[in-house]
């Protein structure tokens, strides 16, 4: 069962050990990203950051779609994590299931801006959050569970 | 009065200053309530004061840009009106409450603002100007502190007779069920913390810190004590993780071999002991857009400083470091290490990948936030802060002592170390660790520890109880008498849980204060609780 789909581009880091996965009672974070996927050494440091309580399973966002449709992932409470909208919108059409995106953290790059404390975006995450919206998804703006959660149809 | 009104704000102002001082919990309530109280001539009040916020902010914490209530501002406020008027704890947390949560907004704001220098640390960084980046970055830094500091100042310069004739009009029966209602409210700081540690797997050491604390009286140092000794005992004996089964449903943990980075170490001892020292200014220019970026860039100049000696290079290294950066900061000395090492063999080869600098301290600062936060806030602030209140409550100025040592001796022992690992061991330190389990013996242990001192808390530093009476006239019984032959501290176990249900099912923090509340004053006007 899907939990939570958060778009972190820290991927696993403080507030989603501490706060997240206490909260949602996961016991299985999936990183869903193919930079992470092929990198030993992006692949070490979640290691590490994994919280006790739950398993981590880092795949590439095809291999990522294939678990997440697969019958036996059913059994685990699971939060995915993945670093971009684009990402996030890749699963979301795959995977029946994601019904509703959290936007944790966005870094601010070149052409972007802010439209929440933790949340920058470009014209492309715009237009993708546009399709989103139209299909009916929930996109809401939490960065820990306790937060107001606020839909970002609000602040583009 | 005005000298009063300054120190009680030099106190506020040193508070923000632990930016600058290593976020090192200086600015709790439990270390600045009895330096209010100095100012005010009754340190006791002010341990006392200090305490019961400390308990009531317990599962207050900092994690990612995620900005809690600014207990500096509601605590040293709170605190001195209390003291001023006479009226006790439960005046001081009416007061700091909406205060800090205000407070908070201001910061939020000021975090927002600091955004603006951003373009000026670049175009320092374009001139390879470190002075001008190491200079903003302190000015910058101060405005917190300065803005914070002129607040307070006006705030009890112009508002306190004000206050204080209004907290005079506060009638007898509110203010008992304010106190009533104060006892209630550390029942929210341990459900938070719990909400951070419990799960099914480590429930049994919650309830044997308290039982513990509840039949054998045990003070939370000892109990403390026992779970460091339970925890090694139960991490030992864990056995190794069953190797992966054959499905595909792989759970790998292992990572393949990466290629370690060799640096041949030149840099002084001198030089990566300023690494550590300034490290502890990492957050003081923190801001919602690059976060801890100048802070970083502050600790690694000295480095810089040694390895470019053209313009050139200085201003490719400083932008280099100018980037987003944000991690947890008692960890951040590793990753400063790490750089340190990257740098210098960036400076001694000229093929070196300059994108691998910043990749491995993006790649790190989460991961590794995710590690320290969880142990710094998890565990030592957990354990410090209940031997801390459990002492500050009665009035004892060891409790905030202890609560600071407690926490700043492994944290500052630690922060130390981990420069020197990060810069000599590099990368391989990490894939030592894990490739072993000693990770997993860190958390699971930490978790043992935590959650026993947790269980503690309850029994030992919330004091509710009932003063109902069953039984005619001839024959009276206490209730309470009945409730501590089965379960003493039944009623704030009991809250405990309540509140830890509401929790989990993520209803707002600010709807459970204002719950407590009134059910400490419904309670404490129908005589159920005192």
């Amino acid at each position: 069962m899907i939990k939570l789909t958060r778009i972190d581009d820290r991927l696993v880091h403080g507030q989603v050990a501490m706060t997240w996965t206490p909260a949602l009672n996961a016991d299985c974070l999936i990183v869903a990203n193919d930079k992470a996927a092929n990198d030993d050494f992006m692949r070490m440091t979640l290691g590490l950051a994994k919280p006790a309580s739950a398993k981590l399973l880092i795949k590439s966002l095809a291999d990522a779609i294939i678990f997440l449709k697969d019958q036996r992932s059913q059994n685990f409470k699971i939060l995915i994590l993945v670093n971009s909208v684009k990402d996030a919108a890749a699963l979301a059409t795959e995977v029946s299931e994601i019904q509703s995106i959290n936007f944790g953290g966005i870094r601010t790059k070149e052409g972007a801006r802010s439209i929440a404390k933790a949340i920058a975006l470009t014209d492309d995450d715009v237009a993708v959050i546009k399709t989103m919206l139209a299909k009916g998804l929930e996109l809401e703006v939490r960065q820990v569970p306790t937060d107001k959660k606020v839909m970002i149809e609000t602040l583009i | 009065m005005l000298i009063t009104y300054l120190l009680l704000t030099l106190i506020a102002v040193f508070g923000h200053f632990e930016d600058f001082l290593g976020t090192t919990l200086l600015s709790r309530p439990l270390v600045l309530g009895p330096l209010v109280g100095l100012v005010l001539g009754d340190v006791n009040q002010g341990v006392m004061i200090g305490a019961t916020l400390e308990l009531i902010f317990i599962g207050n914490i900092k994690v990612g840009a995620a900005i809690p209530p600014d207990i500096i501002t509601g605590g040293v406020l709170g605190t001195a009106f209390a003291i001023m008027s006479h009226k006790g704890p439960a005046i001081a947390l009416a007061l700091a409450v909406p205060i800090s949560i205000l407070s908070e907004m201001v910061i939020s704001g000021l975090f927002v603002f600091r955004a603006v220098f951003n373009k000026q640390f670049n175009q320092y960084a374009q001139e390879g100007n470190y002075k001008g980046i190491q200079r903003l970055h302190i000015l910058s830094g101060l405005l917190k502190p300065l803005l914070m500091g002129i607040i307070i100042f006006l705030a009890l310069e112009l508002g306190s007779t004000a206050i204080r004739s209004f907290l005079d009009l506060i009638p007898a029966w509110v203010q008992s069920g304010l106190q009533v209602a104060g006892n209630m409210l550390p029942a929210l700081g341990f459900a938070l913390l719990m909400n951070l540690m419990f799960n099914k797997r480590v429930a049994p050491y919650f309830f044997l810190g308290f039982m513990l604390a509840a039949y054998l009286k045990l003070p939370i140092i000892a109990i403390g004590g026992l779970g460091v000794i339970i925890a090694l005992i139960v991490t030992q004996q864990t056995p190794k993780p069953v190797a992966a089964n054959n499905d595909d449903f792989d759970f790998e943990d292992a990572p393949a071999e990466t290629q370690p980075i060799e640096p041949q170490h030149q840099l002084s001892k001198g030089t990566l002991r300023k690494l550590f020292f300034r490290s502890l200014t990492l957050e003081a220019n923190f801001n919602f857009e690059t976060w801890q970026n100048t802070g970083f860039a502050f600790a690694i100049i000295p480095v810089l400083k040694k390895l470019y000696h053209n313009k050139q290079d200085m201003a490719a290294a400083l932008r280099r470091h100018l980037q987003l950066f944000n991690t947890s900061p008692y960890g951040s000395t590793l990753i400063i290490g790490i750089t340190a090492a990257m740098e210098e063999q960036n400076a001694r080869d000229q093929d070196f990948d300059q994108e691998s600098i910043s990749s491995v301290k993006l790649g790190l600062m989460g991961p590794l936030a995710g590690v320290f936060d969880s142990l710094f806030w998890g565990t030592f602030k957990v354990i410090a802060a209940g031997v801390g209140t459990s002492l500050a409550i009665k009035g004892n100025v060891l409790g905030p002592l202890l609560f600071l040592l407690i926490f700043n001796v492994p944290h500052l022992l630690l922060r130390y170390n981990l420069t020197f690992i990060g810069y000599n061991a590099g990368t391989k330190f990490l894939q030592n660790l894990s490739k072993s389990n000693v990770m997993d013996k860190l958390t699971s242990g930490a978790a043992i520890l935590g959650l026993m001192v947790v269980g503690a808390m309850p029994a030992t530093l919330m004091n509710i109880k009932t003063p109902l009476h069953i039984g005619s006239s001839s024959s009276v019984v206490s209730v309470q008498s009945i409730l501590d032959q089965i379960v003493p501290a039944m009623i704030p176990l009991g809250l405990t849980f309540l509140v830890y249900y509401f929790v989990k099912r993520q209803v707002k923090t600010t709807w459970l204060l204002l719950g407590l509340l009134a059910l400490g004053f419904a309670g404490s006007i129908i005589n159920l609780f005192v």
